[in-house]
């Protein structure tokens, strides 16, 4: 993946010319499948070189929190700690070490680190609707529509998907059939004695 | 009202081309300055985000696939005609029975069924594969299956990109990817037609270690 090469997607032929950015679809030289393929600057651009963070070379010099021996170049925005540039991570120009980073992932504070969400609202929905089917299950699985609707209420949703539309349609959909049940039992009580 | 964060790019599609195998849904939304793709299982979603400043390809490969489903739509629809129009009885419609008017229905109903899916399948036009390649991965987009929809999507990221990287020149590529590859540049490109008809020697084979400036 480091070369500059572009390769048909399906016989895998290195292709130089005559198929990029062309506004039609092009024939692969090597087996004719029809392509287009769209390169961008970004394809030979040279991958830079990681850095590494600079020797302490005058006694007294700031340090790095996490590499005492090497020089601190910035401060995590997260912590305050120092950080030499090899545990600088940037992130959209702001700068965190490694600990900090990984704290913002896991408690979903760097939005863009998320790559996974549950979708709460989506468990209660299914969970007031699909046991309609049979209705007797509704009798569990009402009420735990109902307590995951309201526990995750606050819960981050969906990125895409922002409204509350579908956990206030399990709340209502599980309290109806709460109701419904606590209806019958009533009417049967009543009936008995 | 606040702006949203995520702009709409293509509806859910299956990973799979057995949608009902697969219950992972892709689908691709448009950012203030990546392509975040979103794959959810019902449950849960999963996020891959494609920079514009990172984006070093993407290509559309057209496939098959639409005839492929045409054939076999077209197949199922026209059998089920032929038991329709076998199964109708002979007498006239005033005449049926009440199993025969269901049976028609019935029967009718699955007829239409085919159809109208062989109908959204020709007008979805021409299926195709897609792929995003950045200097660590090659993603395919499974939600741009359609070549109408590939082109429209890429149409709309082109300038997105380009903002982000700058632009390139047509001939620039072929002089780039040619001093990449480690083979003297040519003046004159080759067209279409006239990179199918060149020889073998404008590709390296298969095997071949990429070969680095």
């Amino acid at each position: 993946m480091n070369s500059s090469l572009v390769q048909c997607p399906k016989c895998q032929a290195w292709l130089l010319e005559g198929v990029f950015n062309q506004p039609e679809l092009s024939p692969c030289p090597a087996c004719g499948v029809p392509l287009q393929i769209e390169v961008f600057p970004a394809l030979f651009r040279n991958q830079s070189v990681g850095r590494s963070g600079e020797a302490i070379l005058i006694e007294g010099e700031s340090s790095c929190f996490y590499h005492p021996q090497k020089k601190a170049v910035i401060p995590c925005q997260g912590c305050g700690r120092f950080l030499c540039a090899l545990c600088d991570c940037e992130l959209n120009g702001q700068h965190f070490c490694p600990s900090c980073l990984e704290a913002g992932k896991n408690r979903g504070k760097i939005k863009n680190l998320e790559n996974q969400r549950t979708l709460y609202d989506n468990i209660a929905l299914s969970l007031a609707v699909y046991p309609l089917l049979i209705f007797y299950f509704t009798l569990v699985t009402a009420p735990a529509a109902l307590f995951v609707a309201i526990r995750y209420w606050n819960a981050p949703r969906s990125m895409v998907h922002r409204t509350k539309t579908r956990s206030v349609a399990a709340i209502i959909l599980a309290s109806l059939q709460i109701a419904g049940w606590g209806l019958l039992f009533f009417a049967i009580a009543g009936h008995r004695f | 009202m606040p702006e949203k964060e995520y702009q709409r790019l293509t509806r859910a599609r299956s990973r799979s081309a057995f949608a009902v195998v697969s219950m992972t849904r892709s689908s691709l939304w448009l950012g203030k300055d990546h392509l975040l793709c979103v794959d959810s299982s019902g449950y849960s979603e999963t996020y891959k985000r494609f920079y514009f400043r990172d984006i070093q390809a993407v290509t559309v490969q057209q496939t098959d696939r639409h005839l492929w489903w045409s054939a076999i739509l077209g197949l199922l629809t026209f059998a089920f005609f032929i038991i329709t129009i076998a199964t109708t009885p002979k007498t006239s419609p005033a005449q049926w029975t009440g199993d025969e008017v269901a049976g028609g229905i019935i029967l009718g109903g699955i007829t239409a069924l085919f159809v109208l899916l062989l109908l959204v399948n020709l007008f979805k036009g021409r299926a195709c594969k897609c792929f995003l390649r950045t200097a660590v991965q090659i993603e395919e987009l499974p939600s741009l299956n359609r070549l109408r929809r590939a082109r429209k999507t890429l149409a709309r990221l082109r300038p997105l990109v380009v903002a982000a990287q700058g632009e390139l020149a047509p001939e620039e590529i072929s002089s780039r990817m040619r001093s990449t590859a480690g083979t003297p540049p040519q003046t004159s490109t080759a067209t279409a037609p006239d990179a199918a008809a060149a020889p073998p020697t404008t590709t390296l084979p298969p095997s071949a270690p990429p070969v680095m400036s």
